[in-house]
């Protein structure tokens, strides 16, 4: 270059952005059709694509408008495959192509990226798992969002009905530190062969951190987390779906103990609910169908009532720096699909990039 | 020469949706059959049934008959449209109190208007602006329906009928022709 960038070209073009209503409140890299050519270019698939359709507001999403958004989102070309991953994880999940974007209770994707694509790439997957600071946890994320906004039309205050949506909406997507995991890659859960390059997607409604950094007894760190499952809070209908990313050494903790991945979720689907009158003085101990409401009747204050079906529902992730015992709980809206993407070959492009 | 910005909603490549036509009017409701169309939202199944309750009683409606939605953010699945239309001489749709399912119910109105079927949707106060974006989104910008303030969910039974006795004028005015 001999020139260098002239940032008052750059300021008009980020100004024309948030002029057209585009920018979801941060300045987003105006999209050219140069730099769109260089996303398009990283996939095999048409264009032309349909990606996802939400049905009720009329909208889809092509391929091509996945790139632009996620140009703009401020990823690399070379993201492109990885947020065509997530994307198509995400609309797996039935309150993604349903009513969730919609939703008053404004859910936040978690992405979970898998495999070789994670260093290639350049993702974070040791510490600050959720972030801020690497681009392309950031940007992979916040293209998602942006494909919402525009590509979906669903906005806020407008067809996005968030009463008040929670901290880290579009900027959650963690790469599983699979190197001190003592158990299998999340994208194996989702049926993808370990060493596969994978996205897997759910959303979330909030998540909230168990720190346990002074106990020897992996029962004691399962309990404390149970605890934090367990709250009246989040439980609406009579089941409910939480996940754990946890630390590697919560989960070096338990492997050494012997619970495989599959044991720590029987002990939680055991160990996590309420008893009836825990759920009655929170006004949710009757039920109408599946959703819960508040019933005067007393009868059945000594019993507990299980929240979690499945290990489906306790989906298990192992994020973060080795540094701390403290782990996540997230709460899942709806229920995870159960399955992972994989990331499209890469191309010869993307490689020397 | 410089190279545009490039739109990323993909807004240019719509076309325009035409407006989808708004069923006749009957004069008022006698010998009506009213067909509730409930979105399993908590409350919406007593204050539709009280609707249509209070619209045999007071409006000589012959009588209602509910159906429900059981995926309150789409619109309704289109058999359920087809044996409603067939079945029933009005609809009442709610009720809309949330981020998907009050634009479903506006929509759910608009697509048994276009079957020849007048519709009242109903919907909390509190989306209002839902509501009219999805009416939009369907072609039928300024669709008009019915509202009740929010919080429905929280309502006891009486006060539920007590809501469906407030907004029982309204619902009728959306569903006859103008008296004048």
């Amino acid at each position: 270059m001999t020139e260098p960038p002239d940032p008052e070209a750059a300021q008009a073009a980020i100004e024309y952005c948030y002029a057209q209503g585009w920018s979801d409140g941060l300045p987003l890299v105006p999209a050219s059709q140069p730099l769109v050519d260089r996303f398009l270019a990283t996939t095999t698939k048409d264009p032309g694509e349909i990606i996802g359709e939400i049905e009720q507001v009329g909208r889809n999403c092509t391929v091509y408008l996945a790139a632009v958004n996620a140009a703009m989102a401020g990823c690399l070309p070379e993201y492109f495959p990885v947020v065509l991953a997530a994307f198509d994880a995400l609309m797996r999940e039935r309150a993604a192509r349903g009513g969730g974007w919609q939703s008053t209770s404004g859910p936040a994707p978690m992405i979970v990226v898998n495999g070789p694509v994670r260093h290639e790439l350049g993702f974070n997957t040791a510490g600050g798992a959720f972030g801020p600071g690497f681009r392309p946890n950031a940007t992979v994320a916040r293209a998602v969002g942006l494909i919402v906004r525009n590509a979906f039309g669903i906005r806020p205050h407008v067809l996005e009905q968030a009463t008040q949506g929670l901290p880290g909406r579009w900027s959650i997507c963690l790469a599983e530190n699979e190197e001190e995991s003592p158990w299998p890659p999340f994208a194996a859960d989702g049926g993808q062969p370990a060493g596969t390059s994978a996205v897997s997607a759910t959303l979330l409604r909030t998540c909230e951190f168990v720190d346990n950094r002074h106990t020897p007894d992996p029962e004691h760190v399962l309990n404390d987390i149970a605890d934090t499952i367990s709250r009246t809070g989040s439980l609406i209908f009579k089941e409910t779906s939480a996940g754990v990313v946890f630390c590697p050494e919560h989960a070096q903790m338990l492997a050494g103990a012997g619970f495989s991945k599959q044991g720590v979720q029987e002990w939680l689907m055991e160990h996590c609910g309420r008893t009836g009158a825990d759920l009655r003085r929170a006004g949710k101990n009757g039920l109408r169908g599946i959703a819960r409401f508040a019933d005067s009747d007393q009868s059945a204050d000594d019993s507990f009532s299980r929240i979690l079906p499945s290990p489906r529902h306790v989906p298990i992730v192992v994020a973060g720096a080795r540094n701390a015992a403290i782990s996540m709980v997230v709460r899942i809206f709806g229920e995870w699909s159960g399955t992972a993407t994989p990331v499209g070959p890469l191309t010869a492009a993307v490689v020397l990039t | 020469m410089p190279y545009p910005i490039l739109d990323p909603t993909g807004a240019t490549a719509t076309t325009a949706t035409p407006r989808p036509p708004r069923a006749h009017r009957r004069k008022d409701l006698t010998g009506a059959t009213v067909g509730l169309l409930v979105n399993t939202k908590q409350n919406a199944a007593p204050f539709l049934d009280e609707i249509g309750r209070l619209l045999v009683e007071q409006h000589g409606a012959k009588a209602a008959v509910a159906r429900t939605k059981v995926n309150f953010a789409a619109p309704a699945p289109e058999d359920l449209v087809k044996e409603m239309a067939a079945s029933c001489d009005v609809i009442i749709t709610g009720i809309g109190d949330c981020g998907s399912c009050s634009a479903s119910a506006v929509a759910d109105g608009i697509v048994f208007e276009a079957a020849g079927l007048p519709a009242a949707a109903i919907c909390s106060d509190a989306f209002k602006v839902t509501a009219d974006a999805m009416a939009g989104l369907r072609g039928a910008p300024g669709y008009r329906y019915a509202t009740t303030p929010h919080p429905v969910a929280v309502l006891t039974p009486d006060q539920v009928k007590e809501r469906a006795a407030r907004v029982l004028d309204d619902v009728v005015a959306l569903l006859v022709a103008a008296s004048e």
